[in-house]
């Protein structure tokens, strides 16, 4: 019983990092595995290749964006699905099964929820209505300098949350997997994606995204066999073996063991269906087809492998249960997994396929934060060098030279400010820092996205004000919730229950944003409404020059 | 097609696109359900041997969830024919 309870004390404090999308909690640096470093700097060097054939096509600005629009719709889902299946997925939610069964499944359902909506809502009309990044459609229809700015300002707020937690999480994971400083990781992730998105752009970073989730998809096919093999090949045995092995017995099948507020569950639920469909690095992957029904395609196929993946992680989850408790080889002297609950996923790669598979998933685990991290920059580099130089200082205008040269200085300063940012919150608890770019997405780009595309009262007024107040009611929360009022700050009780305010600061921000536009009475805002028929038409449609294409 | 058919057809579209993003979100909240005392009432419908009703569930919303997006693609395209 004192092993569950530390396995489910560290469940909690890692929680919040794994359903935002990094690597947190405990972990403890293990001995060098050359198997996984081999592995990994094969994975490199094909990628590095890549990126240099990529190099030489990426001449201009927009093939730096959006790869020249050539990417086909299922290039493009594998594309989205590696650069959205992070180590998170793969080694938290794994974890979080490990530990509490059942209640580990809620993140891979809040995971995988948001891919269908993007298809039904986003798909087209965000391919159609803009060039590079989601702030072009916002822009359509708004008054086009102001809501540039709110709206990048939003991408790289997002951007550069989701990158701490990112470089914290690799620092901690290359830690854990290869026995590599913590400062050694950082720099190492940001030398290569430096290299990738600055050379390759877009190119590369979607090319480095699709082997990620093959190799990936193709690994935890191969343990889910081998786990399945053990049992037989019946998921009904292996949940048996399962329930048997762990403290909690058939407890783990069902709801409970680590949830028991059902409102808990729906800000989760919450927070990561909406906070997906607001990341600014996942819209910009539908700009990287040549037309929508391709977009549409992307998303059809992004949800397929995401699918696939997370219930092939119920094999692993419950394999973890079945074949690592009771096998004192993955505990130290004080019962607690060798190496904290997220490697889990790695040692059952080691129960079931030896030091080979074991190298090959940590080599797959790191080149799973590159794929993100390469995701990221592009991302925050389009939105200063398009969405606020290009489009907002030169007024969409600018020298392309100039524009590219601008785009390359942006993915360098990414790349150092990852570096110094990831150094100095090795020691931090980033938990907090890992969930606020999911809510504020949820609260900030993904209100005004959706309102743009689909209310025709919507002004500019209301976007801005909404928008802010989706951002600030975010970081209130979280700062008087449990992450950072009793984490953080040390205080006994938090002033705000939950950890996910999005269920909270989400409908806030539509409620003002309603408030303010039907309110808004000046002459932008008649502009603002009166665009909406044309713009809505040309959502559907795509411009005459887009409707020639073939697919349409 | 005039602006006026197109802007009619773009409201169907509209209509049907939030039809099937709302569909879905009741399948994907109706999950929380198992935290709820709705939870016994799962296991005894979906339940099956040793895999609990909540298990199923998982399996059946995600596998619904891609049957949802084959369907949206194939009536987009038969809308267009």
């Amino acid at each position: 019983m004192n092993q569950l309870i530390v396995l489910l004390l560290s469940a909690f404090a890692a929680l919040p990092a794994w359903a935002a999308g990094s690597i947190d909690g405990e972990v403890e640096r293990q001995a060098v595995n050359p198997t996984a470093i081999v592995m990994f700097v094969l994975f490199v060097a094909m990628t590095l290749v890549i990126t240099w054939r990529a190099a030489k096509s990426t001449t201009s600005s927009a093939s730096f964006y959006n790869a020249g629009g050539k990417i086909t719709g299922l290039q493009n889902g594998a594309a989205i699905a590696g650069d959205f299946m992070s180590a998170a997925s793969f080694l938290g939610i794994t974890g979080l099964i490990f530990v509490g069964g059942f209640d580990g499944l809620i993140l891979s359902l809040g995971a995988f929820g948001a891919w269908p909506v993007l298809m039904f809502l986003f798909a087209k009309r965000v391919r159609n209505l803009g060039s590079y990044t989601f702030v072009d459609v916002v822009s359509q229809r708004l008054a086009r300098n102001q809501i540039r700015v709110v709206a990048a300002l939003g991408t790289i707020a997002v951007v550069v949350l989701y990158l701490i937690a990112q470089m914290v999480g690799a620092g901690k994971l290359i830690q854990l997997l290869f026995g590599l400083p913590y400062e050694a990781a950082v720099i190492i992730v940001s030398v290569l994606v430096l290299a990738y998105v600055a050379f390759g752009g877009m190119l590369a970073t979607t090319w480095v995204q699709i082997i990620k989730a093959v190799l990936l998809l193709g690994g935890v096919t191969l343990i889910a066999i081998l786990v399945l093999a053990r049992a037989d090949f019946s998921f009904s045995q292996l949940l048996n073996m399962a329930s048997a092995q762990h403290p909690k017995g058939d407890a783990i099948l069902s709801p409970g063991v680590v949830f028991k507020d059902p409102v808990q569950i729906v800000t989760i639920q919450v927070s990561m269906l909406f906070g997906t469909l607001g990341l600014p690095h996942i819209l910009m992957r539908l700009f990287t087809v040549p037309d929508m029904r391709q977009a549409k395609l992307s998303a059809f196929y992004a949800s397929l492998f995401m699918g696939y993946f997370y219930i092939a992680l119920l094999i692993l989850g419950f394999g973890t249960i079945a074949l690592l408790y009771g096998n004192p080889a993955f505990f130290d002297d004080a019962g607690r997994i060798i190496g904290g609950t997220n490697m889990a996923a790695i040692h059952i790669a080691t129960a079931v396929g030896g030091d080979i598979l074991t190298g090959f998933m940590s080599a797959v685990s790191f080149a799973t934060i590159l794929a993100v991290v390469a995701g990221l920059t592009v991302s925050g580099a389009a939105a200063i060098s398009h969405d606020l130089y290009a489009e907002v200082f030169k007024q969409g205008k600018p020298d392309p030279k100039t524009e590219l040269k601008l785009t390359r200085i942006a993915v360098f300063v990414i790349g150092i400010v990852a570096i110094l940012l990831g150094i100095a919150f090795e020691n931090e608890n980033v938990a907090f820092i890992a969930v606020m770019p999911m809510v504020m997405a949820a609260s900030v780009t993904f209100p005004i996205l959706l309102l743009s595309l689909f209310w025709p009262g919507l002004t500019t007024r209301g976007a801005i004000t909404g928008a802010l107040v989706g951002m600030v009611a975010s970081i209130t929360l979280i700062v008087l919730g449990p992450q950072v009022w009793v984490s953080v700050l040390g205080h006994d009780e938090p002033l705000f229950p939950y950890n996910y305010p999005a269920l909270f600061t989400m409908p806030l921000a539509f409620f003002v944003i309603w408030l303010v536009s039907v309110t808004d009475r000046s002459e932008r805002g008649v502009l603002d409404r009166e665009a909406f028929d044309r713009l809505l038409i040309q959502a559907e449609y795509g411009t005459p020059a887009q409707s020639e294409k073939p697919g349409h | 097609m005039t602006t006026d058919s197109q802007l009619a057809a773009a409201r169907r579209k509209t209509r049907r696109r939030l039809g099937f993003s709302a569909v879905h979100l009741v399948l994907y909240f109706s999950f929380s359900l198992n935290w709820t005392p709705a939870s016994t009432a799962i296991q005894s419908v979906f339940g099956v041997g040793s895999i609990s009703g909540s298990i199923i569930m998982f399996v059946l919303l995600v596998l619904a969830f891609i049957a949802l997006e084959f369907l949206f693609l194939r009536v987009e395209r038969e809308s267009k024919a």
